[in-house]
């Protein structure tokens, strides 16, 4: 079966925020041992009793959330204009490679500075991948 | 590929996420009269400020329509992946309308009980169903 290649920058996103979801719940499980939890209790309460670099990887999995799903609805757009230039595809793994960064950073050094820096790399990937599907649009 | 069955698993959680989001302002506006909360005159602020004025039961509704607006869109990306990777397994579908499911009762422990035990039980199930579909995907492209 062949297949369109920008899939494959997807399929590693979504992997790499299940990797996320497990680094979470090694780093929160210790300070759930021993606790009664109460009813309807979330994740963001469990940080206001136990602040703490432990919820760095869980703040990186919320932020996995957000900003990629711009990046899975373009993609899929691209791919469905038939736009998978060879820029488009550099682009796409530029992005997924800048939030994998992204995510190492945040859940261990959290340096912001470095931080902002990768999301901003990332953000203008996706940026000029938004381009090219409005370009793509007014061109065809 | 316009009739792929696995765009029906994808189109069933959109569908519950908007009887998530009518069931959140269901019960969320009438509480948010009974507060004295008035929306015509507020200004800034965020839901999540509404934890700390609401009572949690309305509250546990929004909480789940949040969250159905996290994970999801991995299954959702998932899904369109299989799709357009042209992927027939069958155990992917299991696994798509087994996400579903899981989804569904997850939000209902949510919005009623709330007890985080099933809870977490269920969303782990689900993303197990959501890792089966992730190695269908690795399979189909890489």
């Amino acid at each position: 079966m062949t297949y369109n290649p920008l899939l494959g920058p997807i399929v590693a996103l979504v992997g790499w925020s299940i990797v996320m979801l497990f680094w979470l719940a090694i780093a929160r499980g210790p300070f759930l041992r021993g606790r009664t939890i109460p009813d309807g209790a979330r994740g963001d309460d469990l940080e206001r009793s136990n602040p703490g670099k432990h919820n760095w990887p869980a703040h990186n999995y919320q932020h996995l959330m957000e900003q990629p799903t711009l990046f899975y609805a373009i993609i899929f757009t691209l791919i469905l204009m038939g736009f998978d230039a060879p820029i488009n595809l550099w682009l796409a793994w530029a992005y997924v490679g800048f939030r994998i960064a992204h995510s190492l950073v945040q859940a261990t050094i959290n340096v912001v500075r470095v931080r902002f820096l990768l999301f901003l790399a990332a953000t203008l990937c996706l940026f000029g991948l938004t381009t090219h599907a409005a370009l793509g649009l007014l061109h065809s | 590929m316009t009739d792929h069955p696995l765009l029906q698993p994808v189109v069933a959680l959109l569908a519950w996420s908007m009887v998530m989001f009518v069931w959140m302002y269901a019960t969320r506006l009438p509480a948010m009269a009974r507060s004295g909360l008035d929306p015509k005159t507020k200004i800034g602020g965020m839901a999540k400020d509404l934890d700390s004025v609401l009572p949690e039961q309305v509250q546990w509704k929004a909480h789940n329509y949040n969250h159905l607006m996290e994970q999801p869109t991995l299954f959702y990306a998932v899904c369109l992946v299989l799709v357009l990777a042209g992927c027939g397994s069958p155990f992917a579908l299991y696994a798509a309308w087994a996400y579903v499911a899981l989804r569904v009762v997850h939000s209902l422990v949510q919005a009623l009980s709330n007890r985080v035990l099933y809870r977490f039980a269920i969303f782990m199930l689900s993303s197990i169903c959501l890792m089966v579909l992730i190695g269908f995907a690795i399979c189909s492209v890489f």
